[in-house]
């Protein structure tokens, strides 16, 4: 099975870009010690110059570099990411990182599902109503969506479905955190996740809640990103449309619906089928510019706050995780494409 | 015979270019975007002519690019690079030197000669008289601060209302545009320069070079763009040389592995083969045929680019990257935008809605570009 060997060949391939992505994470956070300093995990403000320094010792901070790395990679391989050094003083980062990763986890699936309801049919009209207004209309759509700041997107809908309703006296969004503050702790936390704590819990009003908060940043985030995947869907029906196979469909008498959606649509939706994986691993890392806006209790609202505190240890284990969702999720989407399209060959 | 034979590969080059731009034309939201992108140039333009060069009004508050003791100054170079470029491309398309001559002679027009103080729009003093007592005078709907809501909002004395230093909104944008776009173009032609020759080295030396400088760019994209930003510019420093450095380490790596793909699918093509066996060299053939042909997805990506970077640009300033609070540029004063959000949101709106045109202006373009040049919908 050559398919098999690809794999292991990407995956032999991936342990070295992991290598090297610790590499330049590891300098990034621990290499330039005027910026991040491991250290401040460690200390109070109470401590004395030579107690400090005694901690520095200890932890070996005063060694080379290249000595330092491997003591990190050492621990990180054990699990042992070291603590936070702001929020939280002294807990572990992967705790403190599981503590906020499924509202990342939730926003992040909201805007996919979002992102592929509305980015798929934009393309799909563009494509059949080629260079007609139709897709004048979603070519601007698409095109306004990934030229918008996303912070600038957020504000405007908060001004909008949270303020001006409120003003206006209509049933306003919610416009920061995952959840209502007086639903804190109302189900038991099993997934972490607000909408399927709710559900599970049996709480329809908390999964609700949590419902409504989730639309605009998800909105948001969809906005921005349907314009790739409305191109793409275009430019490969497009594609799809010229070849034989659609023209001998259409020779044969088959209504023009079904030569689109059976025969036409599932090819044509295959790059669109990788761009949605990758899509969503970005999501994963944290939209950090959408969950600073919305107040998301997410994994990259976290991470902003920890590169403005120097949070050195924070920084990296973000870093990484998200550098390895991404590799993994880049490999899983070139295997799928050989499920999906029997052509391609590895 | 090589020399025949060039002209003749020009020419055909002219001719295809000459229908690429006729296909262009057609699309209505190309021409618009091109004439958005002219405007905000020559906005820049005028901007950068009458700004004095104080520490506000110097809106292009970077210094020329030096290298060791060498020191250019990249507007003139710039300046040299587009318009050049452009005034060759007419002639080549137009083969008419009055067309050329007309070009050169607007863009001189527009570049050096002055512009009169009875026309200019933008007080360049603005920035600095800062008038301390108009601060805070908002009021609105909700909260109400007690202060005549005078001055303040849009469409009173300012067009774009006063933002939170009591300077007029719509001076404060028109100033941050040229920096904004400025900084757009820098990252974006050194990291395509850049890519564009690691990309060829990758693909022409092939074998392990190739092999490192792929891993070197997957490790790259193994990060989200924002995320490395954000840590090299906490890591550098905020200033603006800092963070445009920030940027153009996140940006290069794409263009390697574009260029390098296309360069890789020209490489195999005959016409090559056949250059091989006229007995030119390797190098000759990868910086005179196999590059040219294979630049257009690069520009298209370079294009789309600039209204990403100003994207990331302006988010690094909006997160709170900026040099100082009262720098004119369009995310920073976004940024000051946020904090009095519901009492102002001019304050965002505004800057953020600039953004949106300029970005939407590169992009039209470059997504219009993209349709004409693909191969697969080409004829």
């Amino acid at each position: 099975m050559r398919t098999i060997e690809y794999v292991i060949r990407r995956l032999i391939l991936m342990v070295f870009v992991l290598f090297g992505v610790s590499l330049v994470v590891f300098y990034l956070t621990h290499g330039v010690p005027s910026a991040w300093d491991p250290v401040t995990a460690f200390i109070n403000p109470k401590m004395s110059a030579a107690q400090i320094q005694a901690i520095r010792v200890q932890h070996g901070f005063n060694q080379p570099l290249y000595i330092q790395y491997f003591y990190w990679l050492r621990d990180a391989l054990q699990g042992n990411w070291g603590h936070t050094g702001n929020e939280a003083l002294g807990q572990p980062v992967t705790y403190i990182f599981s503590l906020r990763f499924p509202y990342t986890v939730e926003l992040a699936v909201a805007a996919t599902i979002l992102t592929v309801g509305i980015g798929i049919p934009l393309g799909i009209v563009s494509a059949l109503k080629n260079n007609k207004l139709p897709d004048h209309v979603s070519r601007i759509v698409a095109l306004t969506g990934y030229s918008t700041p996303a912070y600038w997107f957020g504000f405007v809908l908060q001004l909008v479905f949270f303020y001006y309703f409120a003003i206006w006296g209509l049933p306003n969004l919610p416009s920061h955190g995952a959840l209502a503050q007086t639903l804190d702790g109302a189900v038991p936390r099993t997934t972490g996740i607000p909408i399927l704590d709710g559900l599970l819990g049996g709480n329809l009003a908390y999964a609700w809640d949590a419902f409504l908060h989730v639309i605009l940043p998800a909105f948001t985030l969809a906005f921005i990103s349907l314009g790739y995947l409305a191109r793409i869907v275009r430019a490969s029906m497009l594609e799809v449309l010229r070849q034989d196979y659609i023209i001998l469909a259409r020779s044969k008498g088959l209504r023009e619906r079904v030569v689109i959606y059976r025969h036409a649509l599932r090819n044509a939706l295959i790059p669109a089928a990788t761009l949605t994986g990758l899509f969503l691993a970005g999501l994963l890392g944290g939209a950090i510019i959408t969950e600073f806006i919305f107040a998301w209790p997410g994994v990259g609202q976290l991470s902003l706050v920890a590169v403005f505190a120097g949070d050195a240890n924070f920084v990296a284990y973000y870093t990484l995780v998200i550098a390895l969702i991404i590799i993994v999720a880049n490999l899983v989407v070139d295997v799928l494409y050989v499920f999906l399209d029997p052509r391609i060959k590895y | 015979m090589t020399s025949a034979k060039r002209t003749r590969e020009s020419q055909a080059r002219t001719e295809e270019l000459k229908y690429t731009l006729h296909q262009l034309f057609r699309n209505p939201l190309v021409v618009f975007g091109l004439v958005l992108s002219v405007f905000f140039i020559v906005v820049s333009i005028y901007v950068t002519k009458i700004m004095q060069p104080t520490e506000f009004a110097n809106p292009l508050g970077f210094q020329p690019l030096s290298i060791g003791s060498l020191s250019v100054d990249p507007s003139i170079f710039l300046n040299i690079l587009i318009y050049g470029g452009l005034a060759y491309l007419l002639q080549r398309l137009y083969d008419n030197k009055w067309v050329t001559i007309g070009f050169l002679a607007v863009v001189f027009l527009i570049l050096y000669v002055p512009v009169p103080r009875q026309l200019w729009v933008v007080n360049p003093d603005g920035p600095s008289n800062i008038d301390f007592s108009q601060k805070l005078c908002w009021s609105n709907g909700l909260i109400n601060w007690g202060t005549p809501p005078s001055a303040c909002p849009p469409g009173s004395n300012y067009l774009l209302g006063s933002d939170d230093f009591g300077r007029d909104l719509f001076q404060m944008i028109l100033i941050a545009i040229p920096l904004d776009l400025s900084i757009a173009l820098e990252i974006v032609l050194i990291a395509t320069a850049f890519g564009v020759f690691l990309g060829a080295v990758a693909a022409y030396s092939g074998g392990k070079v190739d092999e490192i400088l792929l891993r070197i760019t997957d490790i790259f994209f193994a990060f989200p763009g924002l995320i490395l930003a954000l840590v090299l510019a906490a890591i550098l420093g905020r200033n603006i040389t800092t963070l445009t450095i920030a940027v153009l380490i996140v940006w290069w790596p794409t263009y390697v592995r574009l260029i390098r793909g296309q360069i890789l699918a020209e490489k195999s093509k005959n016409y090559v083969e056949a250059l091989r066996s006229l007995g030119l060299s390797s190098r000759r053939i990868l910086f005179f045929h196999v590059i040219p042909n294979s630049i257009y997805p690069v520009l298209v990506q370079s294009t789309l680019d600039i209204g990403g970077v100003i994207l990331t640009f302006s988010a690094l300033m909006f997160l709170g990257f900026s040099p100082s609070p009262v720098l004119p540029e369009l995310g920073n004063l976004a940024s000051s935008g946020a904090t009095y959000f519901f009492l102002a949101p001019w304050l965002i709106f505004f800057p953020g809605a600039t953004i949106v045109v300029i970005s939407l202006a590169f992009n039209l373009i470059g997504d219009g570009i993209r349709d004409v040049l693909d191969p697969r919908l080409r004829r």
